[in-house]
C-alpha cells in the first residue's frame, strides 16, 4: 500500500514536471524581450496591438512577451515586476489603472528598464516624467469627425442624444471633441440627453430606450463606442423608428465596420490600432538608436462610412 | 520526520518547481567587474598600458551600471590613464559619441556591458561613427545563472503574494473550522477605499504619517467588524458561511464602489508607500511583517487555547459544545480574524499601488481558498496547518512568477495554474492515504467491505 502510495506520487510529481516543459517552448535568445502588459487581452482591440507588435518587433530580433492585466491593477503591477526581474530591454505599457500604474513604472525606472506607453496615457504625476514615449489616437479629433457627420446627417436640425462613458479619459475627449465641433460650426442641433451607455450593447439598450420615452422625436444619437452604437440601435429598431433616428459610433470595430456597411451606423470614426502597435516598437527602437523622442504621438482618426465600408478588405476579414 | 512529512509534504512540490523553474530560465548574467576586467587585461595584452585608451558603457541598469564604473575604477588602478565610462540611456552614449567623432578621439577599446552591446546604436557604430574604425570592441564574457534564483527575484516571489499570504491565515483558521469566507476579496477594496479615503479627506498629499496609521487602522478595524458580523450571523442564526460571506462580498464590493464613486483615490500622502515598498535593514517591510505573523499565527494555532479550539469545532462541533467550547465565539472569533486579516492585506495593496481602487482584489477569495487547500487544510474541516498554507502560497506565487518568467500566453496561464492546483491536491491525497489511492487499489476497496 505505502509503496503503491509512493509509486503515485512519484508519478505525478514526473508529470507536474512534463506539464511545465511542455509549456514552455524553448525561446530562441534573440536580443532581448520586451515585456507588454495591457488592460485586456481577450479583447480584439489589444490581441490585434499585441499580434502586430510581436511581428514587428521580431523584425528588429526582439521577442515580444504579451500579458493581459484583465483589469486588475495590482496584477499588472506584478507583471511589470517581474518584467524587470528578468532584466527586459523595455516595457510597452497600457495601463488598467492611470493612477496606480505609476508604481510599476517607477520601479522599472529605477532597474533602468524604459517604459513605452499606448493606447492609455500614465497620469501619476511623477511617473508620467519617467516614461519615455506615448502613443495613442487622437481622440478628441475623432471626436470632431463624429460631429462633422452629425451635422452633415442631420442637415445641421433637431434633436440628439449622446451615449457617454465618462469614466474613462479618451471616451470623455471624444464627447468633447464632438460638441466643440458643433460649437465650432454654430451648429442648430439641440443636445437633449447625454447619458452613460457604459460603452456596452446591453447598456446602450436600455439607456437609449429611455431616452426614446423622453424625448420621442430626437433624430440622431452619437455613441462613444460600437457596441453601445449598436445597443441603441437595436432600442431604435424596437421602437421602430430607423428611418427617423440615424446612429454614429465610434471605433469602426469589426463589428462596426459591418453594421456601417448594413447602414445600421452612419459613420464610426477608425481609430488605428496597427499604427499604434507599429509606432510603439518604433519608438523603442529609436530609443536604442539614442534618437529624441516626442514625449506625445497622437495618432488622427478617419471617417469610417458606406463608402469605405465597400472596398475594405478588413471588413469581410472582420478585422480591426 | 514521518510526521513532518505528512503535514508539510507539500513542501515537496514547491521545492520541484522551484528546480523545473530555474532549469527553464537558465540565461547569461551580467558578469562581475574583476573577471571582465582579466579579460580586457588579456585582449589589451602587455602593450603600453598608459597610452591605451578604454570607454566602458553601463546602462542605467543598477548591474550594468555598477559593471561599467567599477571597471573604470579598476582599470585606472592598473596604470590606465585615459579611461572613461558612460552610464545612461543610448541617448547619453550618443552624446558622447558625437562628441569623439568631432573631435577624432574614438578610443583604442571600448567595453559595452552585455545590454548595451544590443543597443542598436551601438550595432550602427560603425556606420554612423567611421572614426571608430580602429576601436576594439570587447564584450564581457556572461555567465549562466536562472533567473528565477536571482535575489530580486526570489524578493519579488514573496512581495506580490504578501496580500494573499496574509488573508490566507485568516482563512486557514476560518475552513478549519469547517466554514469558508467568500468576502475577503471584497473585503480588500473596502479597507483600501476607506483608509485611502480617510487619508484624503484629512489632508491628502499633505497629511503625515499618523494619519496614514489612522487610514490604515480604520480600515483594518471596519473590515474586522464587517467579518465578525458575519461570523454572529454564522454562528447565532445557523445561516450557512457561504451565502453569510457571498451576501457580504457583493454588499463589500458595492460599498467600495459606492464610496469613491467609481474612481480611485489617489490623492494620499508620501508616507503611504513606506508598509508596501519600503524597507528595513535591505528587507521588505511587507517580507518582515509577513515572517511575523506567519510565526504568531503558528504559535497561537498549536500553542494556545483558543488555537486547539478551533480545531475541535471543526472535527466535530457536538463534540466541542459537549465538552464546554463556546462554538458560537470561536465562529465568530476565526470571522473576526478572516476580516482583519483581509483589511490588513487591503492597506498593503494601497500601499503598493499608492492609491484606493474599488476593483481591487477581484477574486482573490479563490486564490487564497486555493492556497490554503494546496497547503493541506481540509475543506470538510478539522485539520490544517498554518505553515503548510505558507508552503500552499508560495507553490502559488512561484507558479504565477515561474509563468511570466517564462513569458507564457495569460490564456495558458490560468490553465496551467489551474491544473498545478489540482495536481497538487491529488498528490497530496496519493501521500497522505485518501480516497486516490484508494480509487486506484483493489486491496483497499475490499478492506472498506470488510468494515
Amino acid at each position: 500500500m505505502i509503496r503503491l502510495n509512493r509509486f503515485l506520487s512519484t508519478a505525478l510529481r514526473i508529470s507536474v514536471l512534463v506539464v511545465f516543459c511542455a509549456c514552455s517552448s524553448n525561446s530562441s535568445s534573440s536580443k532581448g524581450k520586451i515585456g507588454m502588459t495591457c488592460m485586456d487581452l481577450t479583447n480584439p482591440f489589444f490581441k490585434l496591438i499585441a499580434m502586430v507588435m510581436q511581428e514587428e518587433a521580431s523584425k528588429y530580433g526582439y521577442e515580444l512577451v504579451p500579458l493581459s492585466g484583465d483589469q486588475d491593477a495590482a496584477k499588472q503591477n506584478n507583471q511589470m515586476v517581474d518584467f524587470v526581474a528578468q532584466g527586459y530591454a523595455a516595457i510597452f505599457l497600457n495601463p488598467v489603472d492611470s493612477k496606480s500604474a505609476g508604481e510599476g513604472v517607477k520601479r522599472a525606472h529605477a532597474a533602468g528598464v524604459p517604459v513605452f506607453t499606448f493606447d492609455v496615457q500614465v497620469t501619476d504625476e511623477e511617473a508620467s516624467k519617467l516614461i519615455q514615449s506615448h502613443i495613442g489616437s487622437d481622440n478628441f479629433q475623432g471626436g470632431r469627425l463624429a460631429g462633422k457627420s452629425m451635422m452633415e446627417v442631420t442637415r445641421d436640425q433637431g434633436k440628439i442624444a449622446i451615449l457617454s462613458l465618462p469614466r474613462i479619459t479618451s471616451c470623455i475627449l471624444r464627447v468633447n471633441g464632438f460638441k466643440d465641433y458643433l460649437k465650432e460650426n454654430n451648429s442648430m442641433l439641440e443636445i437633449v440627453a447625454e447619458l452613460s451607455g457604459e460603452g456596452n450593447r446591453d447598456d446602450g439598450y436600455t439607456v437609449t430606450t429611455d431616452i426614446l420615452q423622453a424625448h420621442p422625436d430626437i433624430v440622431a444619437i452619437f455613441a462613444i463606442n460600437d457596441p453601445s452604437a449598436l445597443g441603441a440601435h437595436s432600442a431604435v429598431v424596437k421602437a421602430g423608428k430607423e428611418d427617423q433616428i440615424t446612429i454614429i459610433g465610434f471605433d469602426a470595430s469589426p463589428a462596426g465596420k459591418q453594421a456601417v456597411y448594413e447602414k445600421k451606423l452612419y459613420d464610426s470614426p477608425q481609430q488605428f490600432p496597427r499604427k499604434m502597435a507599429i509606432g510603439t516598437v518604433r519608438s523603442f527602437i529609436k530609443y536604442l538608436e539614442g534618437e529624441d523622442l516626442p514625449s506625445n504621438n497622437f495618432i488622427g482618426c478617419a471617417h469610417y462610412k458606406y463608402e469605405d465600408s465597400l472596398t475594405d478588405e478588413s471588413r469581410i476579414k472582420e478585422q480591426w | 520526520m514521518d510526521r513532518l512529512l505528512r503535514d508539510y509534504g507539500m513542501i515537496f512540490v514547491l521545492l520541484g518547481l522551484c528546480i523545473v523553474f530555474s532549469v527553464l530560465t537558465l540565461e547569461e548574467q551580467m558578469p562581475e567587474s574583476n573577471r571582465v576586467a582579466d579579460q580586457i587585461l588579456k585582449a589589451v595584452g602587455k602593450q603600453n598600458n598608459k597610452k591605451t585608451s578604454v570607454l566602458t558603457i553601463g546602462s542605467s541598469n543598477k548591474g550594468s551600471s555598477t559593471l561599467a564604473q567599477q571597471l573604470e575604477i579598476f582599470l585606472k588602478e592598473e596604470g590606465f590613464n585615459s579611461v572613461r565610462s558612460v552610464v545612461g540611456t543610448p541617448k547619453d552614449l550618443r552624446a558622447v559619441l558625437d562628441e569623439m567623432q568631432t573631435d577624432n578621439s574614438f578610443p583604442h577599446f571600448i567595453v559595452p556591458s552585455q545590454d548595451v552591446s544590443k543597443w542598436r546604436l551601438f550595432e550602427q557604430l560603425l556606420e554612423k561613427y567611421p572614426g571608430s574604425e580602429k576601436t576594439q570592441i570587447v564584450i564581457p564574457e556572461s555567465y549562466l545563472w536562472p533567473n528565477f534564483l536571482k535575489k530580486s527575484n526570489l524578493l519579488a516571489v514573496v512581495d506580490r503574494i504578501v496580500v494573499i499570504a496574509i488573508m490566507a491565515i485568516g482563512m486557514t483558521m476560518v475552513i478549519i473550522t469547517g466554514g469558508i469566507d467568500l468576502s475577503v476579496g471584497s473585503l480588500i477594496a473596502v479597507s483600501a477605499v476607506v483608509g485611502t479615503s480617510i487619508m484624503k479627506a484629512m489632508g491628502g498629499l499633505e497629511a503625515s504619517s499618523f494619519v496614514v496609521l489612522i487610514g490604515f487602522l480604520v480600515g483594518i478595524l471596519f473590515t474586522g467588524l464587517i467579518g465578525a458580523v458575519g461570523g454572529l450571523i454564522v454562528a447565532y442564526f445557523k445561516v450557512p458561511p457561504f451565502i453569510t460571506t457571498l451576501g457580504i462580498m457583493l454588499m463589500g464590493r458595492g460599498l467600495a464602489f459606492m464610496i469613491t464613486g467609481g474612481f480611485s483615490i489617489y490623492q494620499v500622502p508620501p508616507a503611504l508607500t513606506w508598509l508596501g515598498q519600503g524597507k528595513t535593514v535591505g528587507i521588505p517591510n511587507t517580507v518582515v511583517l509577513l515572517v511575523f505573523l506567519y510565526i504568531a499565527a503558528h504559535i497561537f494555532m498549536s500553542h494556545t487555547r483558543l488555537g486547539r479550539y478551533i480545531y475541535a469545532v471543526g472535527g466535530n462541533e457536538e463534540a466541542a459544545r459537549l465538552s464546554g467550547v463556546s462554538v458560537g465565539f470561536v465562529t465568530t472569533f476565526v470571522f473576526l480574524i478572516s476580516g482583519l486579516a483581509a483589511g490588513l492585506g487591503g492597506c498593503i495593496q494601497a500601499s503598493q499601488l499608492n492609491t484606493g481602487t474599488p476593483n481591487m482584489g477581484l477574486m482573490y477569495e479563490l486564490y487564497v481558498i486555493a492556497a490554503v487547500v494546496v497547503g493541506g487544510t481540509s475543506l470538510s474541516g478539522g485539520s490544517g496547518k498554518i505553515l503548510g498554507t505558507l508552503i500552499g502560497v508560495f507553490v502559488i506565487s512561484v507558479i504565477q512568477n515561474g509563468m511570466n518568467l517564462l513569458g507564457l500566453e495569460s490564456y495558458t496561464q490560468q490553465v496551467v495554474l489551474g491544473s498545478v492546483i489540482l495536481i497538487a491536491v491529488l498528490l497530496d491525497k496519493a501521500r497522505s492515504g485518501g480516497t486516490f489511492s484508494g480509487f486506484f487499489s483493489r486491496r483497499n476497496i475490499i478492506g472498506n467491505k470488510d468494515k
